[in-house]
């Protein structure tokens, strides 16, 4: 399956899914005109992608996103839930949550995420902003 | 000397008087959000705010923001036509204290969203912190209501941010039944 690579905008993060080395990463910001629009398209090439793998080899997922508005909070979670799934069924998959380190409400999001998905393998990261 | 100076002088006595850091009125597009986005950082960042402090009002100038593009009432339109991408009529100030930063947003709305918008924050401004947290949660969970064009989450975002219960107004309706609808956040 090719890769999905979607740069950075002003409002959007950079999207990086290697389906081939199994990593997937979102970095920046997120807050598009359209979440729905802009995440669903992502979350279905993702379920493809899930749905077709029988590598049983493990997935990582770093997730580096510095903020992102509420429509983009309700898709991530959606994006979690297919992971959370494909983790369900058996692959091991690896989600690192990086946040600044006083940052309460992407870490309290990660807790959520961890309350909710209990089969990722969840690393929280709190990144020192010097 | 034709008095350019003066009527600087005068405008930023009053800016300061009223403690503003932050004006914009006029059409909102995402576009614009995005720029004003990365002024409000700067701003915020220039006035000595701590981290948790910026977020909180990075986040909730992005709600009311894009809360602006996607419900004021004034539509963009050239020549008869609604221009693409949309923009929509609003303003918003920021205003900082001592001890707090005020963002303040207004935009025209019809009698019926006036009527949702107030049920809304009515309700919202009944619950503490922590109702305000687990229906924050719940929301996340649930399906995205028919009538939202994000997630239903935008005010519970901006409660859950704010240091006070939200504050609103509605301007008297006009003949045609438009209204301004006002919105304050305490951060």
């Amino acid at each position: 399956m090719d890769n999905l690579f979607i740069a950075a905008s002003a409002s959007s993060p950079e999207v990086d899914f290697r389906f081939e080395q199994r990593q997937l990463s979102l970095k920046g910001e997120s807050y598009p005109e359209n979440a729905a629009q802009f995440w669903g398209e992502i979350i279905a090439t993702l379920r493809r992608f899930l749905a077709d793998d029988s590598a049983d080899a493990p997935l990582t997922v770093n997730v580096a996103l510095a903020y992102f508005n509420s429509s983009s909070t309700k898709m991530l979670f959606s994006l979690f839930d297919a992971l959370n799934e494909k983790a369900e069924a058996g692959t091991e998959v690896i989600l690192n949550w990086y946040h600044d380190e006083d940052d309460d409400t992407i870490f309290e999001f990660g807790q959520e995420l961890q309350e909710d998905f209990p089969a990722l393998v969840f690393h929280d990261h709190a990144v020192s902003n010097g | 000397m034709n008095g350019i100076q003066q009527e600087w002088t005068e405008l930023h006595s009053y800016v300061a008087r009223r403690d503003i850091i932050f004006y914009y009125v006029g059409y909102f597009s995402q576009t614009i959000i995005a720029a004003m986005a990365e002024a409000v950082k700067l701003r915020a960042e220039h006035t000595g705010a701590v981290g948790q402090t910026r977020r909180k009002l990075f986040s909730s100038f992005i709600e009311m923001a894009q809360n602006i593009v996607h419900y004021s009432a004034d539509l963009h339109a050239k020549e008869g036509k609604v221009t693409e991408p949309s923009m929509r009529h609003g303003a918003v100030f920021i205003t900082q204290t001592d001890e707090h930063y005020y963002l303040h947003c207004a935009n025209p709305v019809d009698a019926d969203m006036a009527e949702k918008l107030r049920a809304k924050l009515e309700h919202l401004r009944s619950l503490t912190n922590e109702e305000i947290k687990s229906a924050y949660k719940e929301m996340l969970r649930a399906e995205t209501p028919v009538d939202s064009k994000g997630a239903g989450l935008g005010f519970l975002t901006v409660a859950r941010d704010a240091s006070a219960p939200l504050d609103f107004e509605f301007s008297a309706p006009q003949s045609d039944g438009a209204q301004t609808f006002y919105l304050r956040a305490t951060i």
